[in-house]
Order: C-alpha cells, then structure tokens, then sequence
C-alpha cells in the first residue's frame, strides 16, 4: 500500500498564521474600556516543557461538558502542560486538542481581569474597572445607566421571579443554580432547549433513562445524525473508534454530510435532512413484519407492543416508503435492520447527544428508543446501559419559599427570549444573571437575543471572556478559569463509575474569583437589604415573623449560607461522611476515586488500563429491564396527547424535507477542535482551524462559479453572513454546511472578532412542538456568490 | 541506550489534532501551520456524493520519520543534525547555519524553522523534554483518544513495539527510497 502523507499536501487551503515576538505568557491591558487590541497578534503562545523541578495537580477539564481528568505540570508557578489522568474510567488516559489547549483559556491576554460596570450605551462594550464591593453596590443598587436589584424588586413588591437566572454547562454551574435557588426566583434556562432536551425526554419516557451506549462491546453501532469522530464524547469517542475498521464492530453513519464518523464507518447512508423519524420507522417495520425481534424480550416487558405494530404495520413504513422520503435506498435500510437484529443484543442504535435538529425530534428519540428494545439491547453487555453511579454525601442548600414570586414563564429558551421581546409574558421580568452562556452565539436569531438584552433593565455576567453576550452586561463579574478553582465533586455513573473533582492548579490570575466566591461576597451585600423588601411585601413572612420572631424566620432566607464554608470543605464532607478521609484525600490527590481502586486499577499496556475486572462492571443494573415507573418499555403513550403529542411515534407529512428549487438547508454541527463559542478566541485552536467555511457541493459550486475560498453570502428569513465556500463532494447538492462558534462580533476578542461566519445568524428561531426546543436544521437559505 | 520508534494504528485515528496540540505545548512549537511538527494528512475525496470511496477518506497521522538512513542528517553541512543516543534524529541549534539542505533533501517534509531559535526544528520524540525528565513516552502517543501510536525500544524484543511489529502487517512510508523509518504503519 501507498501512502502520501506530506507537508506540503496538507498545508492545501489553510493559511498560514504566523503569530511570533513577545515574550511568552504575555498578558495585554483590559480590553474593554476602550476597545483597543494593543497587542493583536502579537502573542507568543507556548512554552517549552522544562526539566528541572514541577508540581503536578490532579484536575478535570472544562474545554467542553465532558469532564475529561488531566494532571497539570506547574513549573515556577505556571501551567506549562496538560497531561491526560489515566485513572479516570471515563476518559481513558486521552485529552483531545481542547484538552491541551487548555492552557491558552489560562493565559489568554483577552480574559476578563477585573469587575467591570457599564458606562456606555448598552451592547456598545464601554466599561469601567471598578472593585469588587463597587460591582456589588452596582448590583443591589445600581448607577446613573441602570437600575439596581433593590429597587427592581421593591417596585415589583419583591417578585423574584422579575429575575431570569440562565447558565451555560458546568460543575460550577451547580453553585450558580445554588444562588438562583436561594433567591426564589421561577425562571431558570439553561441549555436544555438548545442542546440535548428531546434526546433525554424521549429515552426518560420511553425506557426510563438516557442511558450510554457501550461502545465498548457492540458488535453493530447505527450512528444516525451523531458525529462521535468530531463532538467528541467520552468514552464514547474512544470505545467506538478503537474497535471500528475491521476490528470488531460494523460501523453505519448516517448524516446527510460525509463526516468524519463517515469516514470511519463502513456504511455510510446520507440522509435527507430531519428525515431520521422515516428511517427508524422502516427499520421497525422490517423487523415486525419479518419477526426479528427478540420476540421474549418484548412478551416480557413492552407495553402497548401490538398498537405500536399495528400502527407501523397499517401505515405502511415500508423501507420503500422510507426511500422516497429519507433519499436512502430501501435495499440499504433491509439490510441494516436484518444485520442489527442480528447482533442484538450487542448492537447499538446510538442514542447521541445534540441539539434537536427537527420538529419530529422527541418522537424520532422515543422510536429510536423501541427499536432498541426491540432488539432485547437495553441495560446488557453491548447494548444500552444504564450503569450505576456512586453515592455522595448531602449538602444543605437553601431554597426559600417567596409568597410573592410568580411561576416561571417557561422553560424553552427560545420561546422565553421571544414572548419577552414581544412582550408576551404575565409579568415583567426585569433583571437576568448569565453565567457562562453566550445567548448571543448560541441560539437562533441573535438579533432577538440582543433585542432582548437591551429590554433587560438590569443585566449581570458572570464569565471569563468578553463573549459578545458579556458587552450587553451592566455588571460584569471575571470568574477564574477552571484551571485556577476547585469545583463542587461529581459523580459519574456508568459502567464503570467513579468519583471526580477538579483540583486549583494554580491561583486566580488577576482579581478573578471562582463563583462560590463571587456568590459569597454577593450575597453579604444584598440579602439583608432585600430581606427588607421581602418584609414589607410577604405576607406569609410577616405572618411567620409574629408567631416564630425575625431571627428565625430570616434563617430560611438567609442567601449567604450555602456559601459560607469552602468548596474544598465542602467536597471532602460530601466524599469524607460517604467513604472515609482517605478517599477525600485520594481525590485531592489524585483527582479519581472508586471503591477497590487501588485493586481494580491496572496498566495492562501503554494503551491499555483495566479500570475494573470484567466480573465487577456495572452492564446490567435491572436485570435488562427498563426504568420506567411501569417497568415496561411505553410504546403507547396516551398521557402524551395532553401535551399535544402523539402517543405513539408517526411520520406526518410536515416531518418532510422540502427544499424549493434554487434553495439550500442549512445544516449546522461540531468538528473536534472548537467547543461552541466557548473556545473561538484560543489562540490554540484557531491556529488548527481559521476560520470556519460554508461546505457546497461541488458541482453545484461549477454551476455557480464558485471556488475555494470564495465569500459567499447566505441569506435566510432571519439574517445573513458571508462565509468563504468549501467546495466538496461531502455535502449533497441542496444542503449546506457550516460549522458553529465562529463569527462572534465582541471587539474585545482578539482572535474570535468577526472571524468566520454565526450559523445561528441564519438558523430560524424554529422550535419542537413538546418542549419548545430550538430545531436548528429546519431552516432553507439562499447562496450567493459576493 | 535504545532504538526509539514508534507504530502507527493509524486506521484508529479521527483526525481530532489532539497530538498536534500536545506537542505544541510540550515542546513550544511556534503556532502557524507551517511551523508544526506533528500532522493529520488526508486524501482528496474520491467520487461523487452520496457515493464516496470510504477506504480512501483515511486520515494519515504523521511526524518525522527518524529515519536510519536519514537525507537530512547525511546532507547537513554543519553536522547540526545528529543522532543521539537513542538513534533519535536531533538537530544542535548552535549548529544549524539555515541552509535548509535537511528541509530539502527530507522526503517526509517533516522540517521547519523555528523563528526564535533560528534552528530547522522538527520532532524529537520530546526527548528533551519528556524522555529526558525519565518519562517512557511521547505527549502525542500519551494524549491520544483512540490510541494511534506505540512507542517503544525497536532493539528490545520485550518491547509493546517490538510484539507489534512481530504479529502485526505493518508498512513504511516511501520504503523504496530505502531511508529506513523508525515510523510503522500497522494495516
């Protein structure tokens, strides 16, 4: 065999970056007060490794959700390196290039240094360093620009739910939902809707849990409109592509793009965009009406099996039917459900973890979720497995009972933003926290987001960088970076589960603070001034007042207490009070602990680690049974039809993909080198990937004389970006591709500024019919060459 | 004293650059993509959506080649590049004038110019900094999600690479040029 591997081959189409002098480590001013980039380009990035004499910290990263377990090298104070931990099961000894790109999230010149409020217009990015107890008094009591909590709350006759409480993923994000729980207020949005709600929802209701895939040992993976080679989850990513290309398990992509899970797959099927629902239901079809399934499995535990096969049957989800609708020949879809069923229980439709892509989303979920069941696959080596999670001890939170706070106005982000714009909701909200979320970047139609943040009397950030959300702040509060903070200890369920915590590698630069801090400083200032508010308007407070007296009616409203005592203090209690001080202290040290590791744990080989003995793993928890309340895998629904779903899975017609003549569908998705918007300002990883391109088909690109690297513009009913064209063959001829977390517009951001194009600027702020879910790939656009 | 090489199973790799980045950090490559030691190649796509030619869209990690033979070291005017001890292929940056003779005659393109110490740098097998801290392995076989490189003792027949290479097919790149590659692509 012949391999070209070249230099000069690979350099094709990228541009070269050459960011050379200054000395290294080199931090520039604030960037926000006035907008200026002294230093644009003008970082060195990377140190060499030293020898001579290193701490090493046990941590986790926070480069995306997944929570991976580095050791970070500290030469003379600072990181120089970041290691993989190979005692952590879920990562298995790897950090990907986000994970050691790490370091440049630590020492980025652009990070946010200091508090800072608004001086200037709103969203125009004009602030002031001021300090921390300046920032506070900001907060409760505002400026001459904006108002403050105090008297928000006082007009609104102490409403908490006048304030929206959104955050990003995150260990720390429990700490902030800590605060939000303390406050009383009703509205919380979180990713949810942007992100991976339909998946979870459709496996809660259908087996009872968003279970793993065990990668590990299936012989048979269907990866539909997943992408493990590029958004990378762990171990997911590493189980499935160790044992991929002839080692032990088949591989079927589908995608309506040639992805690089396509690459490594043996079957790839491209898929008309949101078809997916079709294609499961022509897979069931062939697997009920030639009986594969695993026909003891079902008798044992489905619920409403025969209304589920009548209704596939009578509708006719023949795999010809599936042809016209999903552009996937009939022959293939035969095959795959014969050669599934015939590995079962060791063969995996994969669940995956995404945004929702369609409106027929939750129902595409739960028949994914039946016709694994079908094959007997579920909580068994192979199959779908819900694993078993260690237990942590308790800690005491707070969450007060306001009798003036109205219930929340929803939990769709999306829809939230838009009856807020349009003035919708029964109430005014009138103030909003964000911590480490970028509404801006990462949802649909951000020139409603910004209409929005500028509606928002009162709004305060809690981040790291100056994402494009952070310039519509009043108030904006520099959290440290994970590398400079010890986080609340979580558990990972699983096969093989374990205990984590994130480590301080070093201490905060600048006058950042971890967020326990920064809410333990925040809620000395204002719980006692607003526990005045909520006297003068709760009845039900004053009631309690007479009969029990202020002390102790106050100290269930008391917000400074779950953050009195250190997250190190409270981490140990909550593994000490569980396993002992000598596990507390092994995952101080060590960053992992599991009961018998110091028995369990083995190197087997430089690419190999037992972490458990094959006869101690979790595979099976319920004897394969489901974990719904029933105990049965629900087929049939009727409960769903209160909320205007279908009890069973069925396509509708609406579900079809129809792109009128001359148009495209926009397609978005993830590559292994960005985390969203979160990453797009490293200066590591922009250097992998520049800027992000629009993937046309290439012989389309012929028709309309474009060529590599061309600008083209891309125009939808919401907006429209200019993006350089990638002309290839991986992409079919009425959709196009481009990938999210470029185009942000913060100038303080010296890489990420208007580099690239924002998907969500053409994505229509379309949303899923059950949970209000953002569907991000119901959107056709226009292309044209600028 | 030992005869680094490494293997490659390289049909396991995803193209994530997790080992580009590894290696920058480690050995403060210079950011810019002609400055980096470590790539991910990748054919061009063969036929026509949706009919792809799957075998073809492998992605080909790779590095210097550290070569027995090597055209870099024999063309050296300087004598800047050596081997070590370990027959790892080095360059002495006092040494090196730039004439980029090695960048030349390497028929691996697994050279470049590091701006600040004005030397053509390339892979080391991170012998200066993590082999020579008594570590046992390179950042990039250590970071690796799906495992792509063994690294190892060529001349101990106790070693993970030796067993590889004995019970494993396995090729070299540009083998007729006859620059024997410390480099193994396992099939």
């Amino acid at each position: 065999m012949q391999v070209e591997v070249s230099r000069r081959k690979f350099l094709q189409g990228s541009v070269s970056l050459s960011i050379i002098g200054g000395s290294s480590l080199g931090v520039t001013n604030l960037v926000a007060s006035h907008g200026e980039h002294e230093s644009k380009g003008e970082a060195s990035v990377t140190t060499k490794t030293g020898t001579g004499e290193a701490q090493e910290v046990a941590t986790l990263c926070e480069m995306c959700v997944n929570k991976c377990a580095a050791v970070a090298r500290v030469e003379d104070g600072v990181v120089t390196k970041l290691n993989p931990n190979p005692l952590f099961p879920k990562s298995r000894n790897m950090l990907c290039a986000r994970g050691n790109a790490g370091i440049q999230a630590l020492y980025d010149p652009d990070r946010l240094k200091y508090p800072m409020i608004r001086v200037g217009e709103k969203g125009e990015g004009k602030f002031k360093r001021v300090s921390w107890e300046e920032a506070y008094e900001a907060i409760l009591n505002g400026t001459d620009k904006f108002p403050g909590m105090a008297k928000i709350l006082d007009e609104e006759k102490d409403n908490r739910s006048t304030f929206l409480f959104c955050a990003g993923e995150g260990m720390a994000e429990h700490t902030f939902k800590t605060f939000y729980g303390a406050f009383g207020s009703a509205n919380w949005l979180n990713h949810a809707t942007l992100c991976l709600k339909t998946v979870v929802s459709g496996y809660g209701v259908t087996i009872g849990g968003y279970a793993s895939a065990d990668l590990d040992n299936a012989e048979y993976i269907i990866m539909a409109g997943a992408n493990r080679a590029e958004a990378i989850v762990t171990p997911d990513t590493m189980d499935g592509f160790k044992r991929t290309k002839g080692r032990g398990a088949k591989l079927v992509c589908v995608d309506p793009r040639f992805t690089h899970t396509a690459a490594k797959s043996d079957k790839w099927l491209a898929i008309k965009p949101g078809t997916d629902l079709a294609f499961v239901l022509a897979l069931t079809y062939v697997v009920l009406t030639e009986e594969l399934y695993n026909k003891e499995y079902v008798a044992e535990n489905f619920k409403g099996f025969e209304e589920y096969k009548n209704l596939v049957i009578s509708n006719k989800y023949t795999p010809e039917w599936a042809e016209k609708i999903t552009g996937i020949n009939a022959k293939d879809i035969y095959e795959v459900a014969r050669e599934f069923m015939a590995h079962a229980p060791k063969a995996v439709y994969y669940p995956g973890r995404r945004s929702t892509f369609s409106n027929s989303d939750f129902q595409l979920r739960r028949a994914m979720a039946i016709f694994q069941a079908l094959s007997g696959g579920i909580d068994t080596k192979g199959g779908l497995v819900f694993g078993h999670k260690l237990k942590l001890g308790s800690h005491e939170l707070l969450e007060p009972m306001y009798a003036q706070a109205e219930s929340s106005l929803g939990s769709s982000w999306v829809n939230w933003r838009n009856d807020f714009v349009d003035g919708k909701h029964s109430y005014p909200v009138r103030g909003m926290f964000i911590y480490k979320h970028n509404p801006m970047l990462n949802m649909p139609n951000p020139a409603k987001t910004a209409q929005m943040l500028k509606k928002m009397e009162l709004v305060v950030a809690i981040d790291t960088m100056p994402s494009d959300t952070v310039m519509y702040a009043d108030v904006v509060l520099p959290e440290c970076t994970y590398l400079e903070r010890t986080d609340p200890v979580k558990t990972f369920g699983g096969v093989e589960p374990s205990i984590a915590q994130r480590n301080k590698v070093i201490d905060p630069m600048f006058e950042t603070k971890p967020v326990i801090d920064i809410m333990r400083g925040l809620t000395e200032k204002i719980t006692l001034p607003l526990w005045e508010i909520t006297k003068k308007y709760d009845e039900d407070v004053q009631d309690a007042i007479k009969e029990d007296g202020e002390k102790e009616t106050f100290a269930e409203f008391d917000m400074r207490k779950p953050f009195e005592k250190s997250q190190e203090e409270i981490n140990h209690h909550l593994v000490a009070s569980v396993y002992g001080e000598e596990a507390a202290h092994h995952l101080k040290e060590h960053g992992v602990f599991y009961p018998n590791m110091d028995k369990y744990f083995k190197q087997l080989g430089e690419n190999k680690f037992q972490y458990y003995p094959e006869s101690k793993k979790y595979y099976s928890v319920k004897g394969g049974k489901p974990k719904t309340p029933s105990g049965k895998i629900e087929c049939n629904i009727p409960n769903l039809k209160k909320r205007g779903a279908d009890p069973m899975p069925v396509w509708k017609d609406e579900y079809n993909c129809v792109i009128p003549e001359g148009k495209f569908r926009m397609l978005t998705g993830r590559h292994a080198q960005f985390t969203q918007s979160g990453t797009s300002n490293n200066a590591m990883l922009r250097d992998l990937i520049m800027e992000n391109y629009a993937w046309i088909n290439k012989r389309v690109c012929d028709k309309m004389g474009i060529k590599f690297g061309d600008n083209v513009e891309i125009k939808s009913s919401t907006g429209k970006v200019t993006i350089k064209a990638y002309p290839t063959e991986k992409i079919g001829p009425d959709t196009v591709f481009f990938v999210h977390g470029f185009g942000e517009e913060s100038e303080a951001l010296t890489w990420a500024y208007k580099n690239g194009a924002n998907d969500n600027a053409v994505i229509n702020d379309i949303t899923e019919p059950i949970y209000g879910a953002a569907s991000m790939h119901e959107t056709n656009v226009e292309i044209r060459k600028v | 004293m030992a005869r680094y090489g490494m293997a490659l199973d390289y049909k396991n790799c995803i193209n994530c650059k997790a080992c580009e980045v590894a290696c920058k950090e480690e050995n403060g490559v210079l950011l810019g993509a002609d400055k980096h030691r470590i790539w991910v190649g990748q054919n061009e796509m063969k036929g026509q959506w949706p009919n792809l030619d799957i075998a073809n869209a492998a992605f080909l990690p790779s590095q210097c080649q550290h070569c027995d033979d090597a055209p870099c070291q024999m063309v050296c005017p300087t004598q800047a590049t050596y081997y070590d001890e370990n027959h790892v292929v080095r360059v002495d940056s006092d040494k090196c004038i730039l004439c980029s003779y090695c960048m030349n005659a390497c028929p691996y393109d697994a050279r470049y110019v590091d701006d600040r110490t004005m030397t053509v740098d390339k892979c080391t097998f991170c012998s200066d900094t993590r082999l020579a801290r008594g570590e046992m392995t390179t950042a990039c076989q250590n970071t690796c999600p799906t495992k792509v490189r063994t690294f190892g003792d060529l001349d101990d027949p106790n070693s993970e690479i030796s067993e590889l290479l004995r019970t494993r097919e396995h090729f070299s790149l540009k083998s007729h040029l006859g620059t024997k590659p410390k480099l193994f692509y396992l099939t």
